[in-house]
């Protein structure tokens, strides 16, 4: 066990997550909750980049992502009380990483949306086409935050733990 | 019954196969879906309740039949897994429990789906009461589904 696993492993807060027995099951509902949020939310939104309902404008489809990120934060809390819980599950398992690795491009995917075309797109009337870019943007959202939750729900059959 | 449908080949190989394509695959699509369900109800309810005003509520009526596929989808990967487990999961409580809540919460999406599809200019006052209905039924589902792996 490397040293960092240990540290965690040994801490008062990873014993009270595995001495709770409420704890794992009520963190694994919330993280299901906060993935359909992030699913319908976003992916709502990706399908409006590509072009899909566009009688709805790209800023009305926007006011809808701070439930996204509600959604998001709930998973990232609850995730890492998985991580805290049992870390050597997760950091020697190359699903979990994959996992990562999908977060990791929908969210430099976000950044280059809001640092890029963001401005102008939350500007575009309703019923514009978006440009071939915003439709691209789109659609590696859709396939990375599904990546997210396909090597999430993957991880105990793929990976080398559990 | 229960122990036959459990002893079919079908259910067999969804159980026993150490293919990725048996239990992992049928898991995860069942996964996949309910994310989608919720999720595009979650839009609906949300718009219901007042977030995104500015999105015009007809346009999200193509929504539902994203919706209905990721039922199907689950409702398909459900028989499945029922069947896999079949004496086990007919012998627990919570299971008819999530199969309820899902029932009461399809009435909701129909309920919803008429507001969204309604030419009316404003929202019938009930509207609300069936938005967070919704939102509590499948968050529900999800919590009883989750448990059935505990209980």
């Amino acid at each position: 066990m490397d040293p960092f696993i240990h540290w965690v492993r040994s801490s008062a807060a990873s014993n009270w997550v595995n001495s709770t027995v409420w704890i794992w099951p009520l963190c694994e509902t919330l993280h299901f909750i906060g993935l359909s949020l992030v699913i319908g939310i976003v992916g709502f939104f990706d399908l409006r980049l590509m072009g899909f309902f566009r009688r709805v404008s790209i800023g009305a489809a926007r006011e809808l992502m701070p439930l996204a990120l509600a959604g998001f934060l709930l998973n990232l809390s609850t995730g890492l009380v998985f991580l805290i819980g049992l870390p050597e599950q997760y950091m020697h398992n190359s699903a979990w990483w994959t996992k990562v690795g999908f977060l990791v491009l929908a969210g430099l995917n976000a950044l280059f949306y809001e640092t890029t075309l963001a401005r102008r797109l939350t500007a575009m009337a309703e019923g514009a086409d978006t440009p071939a870019a915003a439709k691209l943007i789109g659609a590696l959202s859709l396939f990375s935050w599904f990546g997210v939750l396909y090597w999430g729900r993957m991880l105990p059959f793929i990976g080398n733990a559990f | 019954m229960f122990a036959w449908l459990e002893g079919t080949a079908l259910a067999t190989w969804t159980r026993e196969s150490p293919s990725i394509w048996a239990y992992p695959t049928i898991l995860t699509l069942h996964t996949i879906g309910l994310g989608i369900v919720v999720g595009a109800n979650a839009v609906v309810d949300f718009r219901l309740l007042g977030f995104g005003k500015r999105i015009p509520l007809s346009s999200l009526l193509p929504l539902f039949r994203i919706t209905w596929w990721a039922f199907a989808l689950n409702a398909a990967t459900g028989v499945l897994l029922f069947m896999s487990d079949a004496t086990t999961k007919s012998a627990q409580v919570v299971f008819y429990i999530k199969l309820s809540l899902i029932a009461v919460a399809l009435v909701t999406m129909i309920a919803t789906r008429r507001m969204v599809d309604s030419r009316e200019p404003t929202l019938p006052s009930r509207a609300r009461t069936v938005a967070v209905l919704s939102l509590l039924l499948w968050a529900g589902a999800i919590t009883a589904g989750r448990l059935m792996a505990y209980l």
